[in-house]
């Protein structure tokens, strides 16, 4: 079983021990506390809350502050991106090693100067952004030739600045035919606004801004002394000045870029720390003892004492005993052979299994293989992901959930090959390889296979659903979700095989029987946990309801023929558009060898994309639907989620 | 030569020919559209997050699947064309395109709109994303029914 055995720990220590505890537990990582907190019994027994340490403020504040300086440096930082970047990957630091890296890093005095160069940055921006505007708006009046302090100092009149709408403007002309020492020009107009300049006596003015107000008139009020066009000019130059100044202090940013790697190691120290203040939360103490509770992995006791140990030799108290099987609360951790942890990520997205299931992962993965490579057969296909995750496998750093997933498109790309191989298929019809089953004319036989495939697929996961219940000793349940359900369905199959292909009659009647006696035992089972007798009948009618599933079931298998079929015809087709342009010369050459590089490396895309989902998707409903729970709590391992380094586990130490 | 005539002797790789036409025109016009809402959803986020570049071409590319079927329906119906085929052989596979056409419309449509709504999960919770995905998959499969319909119908009966 692919679970892994759990321990309950009950660990008694001093309060004062407590901080070199969870440093030595971290280090060891694989420990999940319970929280005590809600433990009503305990608490009456007079233990208290244990208060997070202050510190952890001074620590929240100095995540705060170098979270920020990062985000300062990477503005500026050109990111390496492509092959030379992924080679690279983040850098790899034990959890000692980051320890002692951190200590030795003093990055307040760096953080500080950045905070200061910053600000200094931002107030050149916002400057900056309020002279575009101004010029923006002073550039709808440059049409406006005297100087705009004259506008406002008129003895006899006055003058208006402002926008109407395009749609009222011919309105507003109308309007004030009737006033007569009134003028309205419009100076400018952009998609939404006319922008008029209007002068009128001061006697008038009331009487205009009532009219220009009741058309939507907005007044803009003009900043500066001289003509707009002086004035632009103006602003023009400061913002010259400010480029320059901003380009100076930006400078001395990035003359503080060697610090980033650094100030990223810092960051991923105090993340860890924050957790290991945060931990004590689960914890309730006397006056000076805290009680600890959690969960450990069985086979690493002896190393989980040794951490202890090693805060401190003799001043604690433990006991531990193997968890309950049922008892929901027991987090659950995965362990699967190297090939199968590749495909552990498909399981935890679906759901992690409770503690008293099986782990799916060694179960589904061999189908999944074979639907992946059923849907995107192609040896060319195939060899291209083989070197590519052989490359990446070798070559490249990569943190542990990319590894997995490029580890899990290795193992299907033999898959791929295989299935290319079968079919035939080398970028689809490029080079004819003669395969023993062609597609494109059999699809019949590929079709016939495929559903019998999803009837062994299906048959495996009610086996499954069997096999655990037998495993629990719940052999009603055994007999009501597996033994009948086979009963039914292969009675029907046979049945309905027998009836167009005639072997003999006995089988026919056998088979019928069967399926009724299945059918029959669906209803009577079914109920089996309603209270009423009307309950049970329409529970079991319902359940019986459910075999109406199984043919959408096995029809959703064809997916693994038209999947594979469709991706092939497109090879092809992209195949013939390229020999095509072959035949017209030269240039059609050129043109050809660019379609098939462009319309291949996007139906490898598409095809893998396609069969990726599909046979997820197979899996999930088809298959996890017969069996599979899931809900289970996840392990959490006592460490911080590292964003910037590979922090190593401690099984690689 | 009487309309009814013309349709006897040529309406068989006429109507062969309209299949062709349907099984493209109406899946193409629906992965186009379920392409297009896919689109529209993503650049919203890319304004925010342009590193989520890649991942959201992934949804906006599962739309795209139902035109791909119609496409290949349609070069297996040109394959079967000939000048000389049966107004009845050319009708059959006008009928047989239809599911193809419409279904990939339809279908091309609705898994748009899920993918679009799986960009809201790239958005917020990009470790969820593949649920995301999974909904919008699970729309295909009607699509891909009637692709397999097709292939049944063409194999169903022997002119």
């Amino acid at each position: 079983m692919a679970i892994v055995k759990m321990s309950n720990f009950n660990l008694f220590a001093f309060d004062s021990d407590k901080d070199n505890l969870l440093r030595e537990l971290q280090k060891f990582e694989y420990v999940h506390f319970t929280n005590l907190d809600e433990d009503v019994e305990l608490k009456e027994e007079g233990l208290t809350n244990v208060t997070v340490p202050e510190s952890i403020l001074e620590v929240e504040e100095e995540i705060s502050k170098t979270r920020q300086g990062i985000n300062i440096l990477s503005k500026y930082h050109i990111e390496q991106t492509g092959i030379k970047a992924l080679i690279e990957g983040k850098p790899n630091f034990t959890f000692k090693e980051l320890e002692e890296k951190a200590f030795n890093i003093d990055c307040f005095p760096i953080l500080e100067e950045l905070d200061k160069l910053s600000s200094e940055a931002n107030r050149f921006y916002e400057e900056e952004k309020k002279l575009t505007d101004l010029k923006e708006e002073l550039g709808h009046w440059v049409r406006l030739e005297s100087p705009i302090k004259d506008l406002r100092s008129f003895e006899q009149s006055e003058v208006f600045l402002g926008t109407v709408p395009k749609k009222i403007a011919i309105k507003l002309k109308e309007d004030i035919v009737d006033l007569k020492y009134s003028y309205v020009e419009s100076i400018f107009e952009d998609d939404e606004n006319v922008y008029i300049f209007s002068l009128t006596s001061k006697d008038e003015s009331e009487e205009l801004y009532e009219i220009l107000k009741s058309n939507s008139f907005s007044i803009i009020d003009l900043k500066g002394e001289g003509t707009p066009k002086e004035e632009i000019r103006l602003i023009d130059e400061k913002l010259e000045r400010i480029a320059e100044e901003k380009e100076k202090v930006e400078s001395r940013i990035k003359d503080k870029m060697n610090h980033l790697k650094d100030l990223k190691v810092v960051y991923e120290y105090l993340m860890n720390k924050k957790l290991r203040l945060y931990a004590s939360e689960n914890f309730l103490a006397t006056e000076s003892i805290n009680m600890i509770q959690g969960y450990i992995p069985t086979d690493m006791e002896s190393d989980f004492i040794e951490a202890i140990e090693s805060s401190n030799p003799q001043a604690y108290y433990m006991e531990t005993k193997e968890a309950e099987k049922d008892d929901i609360e027991v987090p659950v951790l995965l362990k699967n052979s190297k090939a199968g942890k590749a495909f552990e990520s498909l399981t935890t997205m679906y759901a992690v299994p409770r503690y008293n299931e099986l782990d799916p992962t060694p179960l589904m993965a061999p189908f999944y293989l074979g639907f992946f490579g059923m849907m995107a057969g192609d040896i060319a296909y195939g060899l291209i992901m083989l070197v590519a995750t052989t490359f990446a496998l070798k070559k490249a750093n990569l943190d542990e959930t990319k590894k997995q997933f490029v580890k899990f498109f290795f193992y299907l790309s033999f898959s791929v090959i295989a299935f290319g191989a079968l079919y035939g298929s080398f970028f689809g019809d490029l080079i004819p390889i003669k395969g023993l089953v062609n597609p494109a004319e059999d699809y019949q036989g590929i079709m016939i296979a495929a559903i019998i495939i999803g009837v062994v697929h299906l048959f495996f996961g009610i086996g499954i659903c069997g096999y655990m219940r037998i495993r629990d000793g719940r052999y009603l349940d055994a007999l009501a979700e597996a033994g009948v359900w086979f009963m039914a369905l292969i009675g029907a199959i046979v049945f309905g095989l027998t009836m167009f292909f005639p072997v003999s009659d006995m089988l026919n009647t056998g088979a019928k029987w069967l399926m009724i006696a299945g059918l029959v035992g669906i209803v009577i089972t079914g109920g089996r946990n309603a209270k009423s007798v009307g309950g049970k009948v329409a529970v079991g009618l319902y359940e019986l309801y459910g075999i109406s599933g199984y043919i959408g079931d096995f029809v959703s298998y064809t997916r693994l023929m038209a999947l594979g079929l469709s991706s092939g015809f497109i090879a092809a087709a992209v195949n013939m558009i390229a020999r095509m342009l072959f035949e017209t010369g030269v240039l059609g050459v050129v043109f050809g060898i660019v379609v098939i590089v462009f319309g291949q490396s996007l139906n490898i895309f598409l095809t893998l994309l396609g069969a990726y989902v599909h046979s997820a998707r197979l899996i999930y409903v088809e298959f996890f639907g017969k069996f599979y729970e899931g809900g289970g709590k996840k392990f959490n391992l006592f460490r911080n989620k590292s964003e910037y380094i590979n922090l190593k586990c401690w099984e690689e130490m | 030569m009487t309309f009814s005539e013309f349709l006897v002797a040529n309406g068989g790789v006429v109507f062969g020919g309209l299949g062709v036409a349907f099984a493209v025109m109406f899946s193409g016009i629906g992965s186009a559209t379920g392409i297009g809402i896919v689109g529209q959803a993503a650049a919203g986020l890319i304004i925010e997050e342009p590193e989520k570049f890649g991942k959201s071409l992934v949804f906006q590319l599962l739309p795209g699947t139902q035109g791909l079927y119609g496409f290949v329906v349609g070069l297996i119906i040109i394959g079967n064309l000939s000048v000389d085929m049966s107004l009845a052989q050319g009708m059959y596979l006008f009928a047989a395109s239809l599911p193809v056409g419409f279904v990939g419309w339809g279908s091309a449509i609705a898994q748009g709109k899920a993918a679009a709504a799986g960009i809201s999960i790239l958005a917020k919770n990009e470790e969820q994303q593949t649920k995301g995905i999974i909904y919008a998959v699970m729309v295909e499969t009607y699509a891909l029914l009637a692709f397999v319909m097709y292939l049944i119908i063409a194999n169903a009966v022997a002119f």
